[in-house]
């Protein structure tokens, strides 16, 4: 019975400690949801911290043209990142134009895009930590300017 | 492992758990206190632009300074590079407005240039440190008001670069040691535009 204990302890803790490390980051949230015409939903969550573990299991070649496509625009994405990281609550945009919503903040140290317009509503939330390690990988692999 | 030990192995694990997400706790407080006014310091510039038409549209952007200041020189793009902008007309028809502004600069306070005419008036003015370029278009229907205000001191850093640039750097830093202060107001009759400086993260109409 002790040894039992011992064991769900021990499995608990390490539960824990995996989970708090996989969450340290908080998490990378898209969600679609498309009802005009045929209906849509996608939603995808993933931990964030292990966004940038998984581009180094990329393909070299794969991140190179990611890289060539978006690596000029990388120091200015880092740059945001890295500036609105010291503004974890801050309402940045929002713009109305009849039904069409478009709204842009930080809350809890994350980015959050809210977009919404008559049968297509998309939420995307991102921690700022996130974007600027992503933008700092991408970057080495932009051609030298 | 003793009776004693045993017993302070659930406290133990408790406060392991609690130490391993304290971080994102006390994140979240620290978080909302700084909603509504931001901390000392801190300054922000807020656009809005609402409009009276059908479609009710409204646009709000706040942005902190040291941000825009701090991002402005990443972007390299077209005319805008390192923060400075290249604008061809500095020498405007033969008219250099760098000489102008430093004869304006080294005035005392009054009003340098007034249009009236049937279309419009038009006037600017230099008071206690500020530029004002007040525009009424008489042409619309509810006669449309212009009025933008400059410290003299952002002039000053905008052309501060070289002959036919702006640095818009240099105009942010400046900003950012000016007090609460409405840089823009346009109003017309489908819309009311707004840019102005104030301490809050928000904009809280």
């Amino acid at each position: 019975m002790v040894l039992l204990g011992k064991i769900a302890l021990g499995f608990g803790a390490t539960v824990v400690l995996a989970g708090a490390y996989t969450f340290r980051e908080g998490l990378l949230r898209v969600d679609v949801d498309e009802t005009r015409g045929e209906t849509h939903h996608v939603h995808v969550w993933v931990p964030a911290a292990v966004v940038p573990m998984a581009m180094h299991f990329l393909p070299r070649d794969r991140m190179r043209e990611a890289g060539e496509r978006a690596g000029e625009f990388m120091p200015l994405v880092h740059a945001v990142a890295k500036e609105l990281q010291k503004y974890p609550e801050a309402e940045l945009v929002e713009v109305h134009d009849g039904l069409q919503y478009v709204r842009v903040r930080t809350h809890n140290g994350n980015l959050l895009i809210d977009a919404e317009e008559p049968g297509q509503t998309v939420h995307v939330s991102c921690p700022l930590a996130t974007i600027d390690d992503v933008s700092r990988e991408l970057q080495t692999f932009a051609p030298a300017s | 492992m003793t009776t004693r030990t045993r017993h302070l192995l659930p406290l133990i694990a408790f406060l392991a758990a609690s130490f391993l997400y304290a971080p994102l706790g006390t994140q979240a407080q620290t978080s909302s206190t700084q909603s509504g006014t931001s901390t000392y310091g801190e300054r922000w510039l807020h656009v809005r632009v609402i409009s009276t038409n059908s479609r009710g549209e409204t646009v709000r952007v706040n942005v902190p300074l040291e941000l825009a200041e701090k991002v402005l020189p990443a972007i390299d793009h077209d005319r805008l590079h390192k923060g400075k902008v290249r604008i061809g007309c500095m020498d405007c028809d033969g008219v250099d407005v760098r000489t102008i502004f430093e004869a304006v600069r080294n005035s005392k306070d009054g009003e340098f240039v007034t249009v009236q005419s049937n279309d419009a008036d038009v006037s600017v003015t230099k008071k206690d440190g500020q530029l004002l370029v007040h525009v009424h278009d008489k042409n619309k229907p509810k006669h449309s008001q212009v009025e933008v205000k400059v410290p003299m001191k952002v002039v000053e850093a905008l052309l501060s670069g070289s002959k036919d640039e702006l640095d818009l750097a240099a105009g942010l830093h400046a900003l950012r040691g000016q007090g609460d202060v409405e840089l823009v107001s346009v109003k017309d009759d489908d819309n009311t535009i707004r840019v102005w400086l104030d301490s809050k993260n928000m904009t809280t109409d």
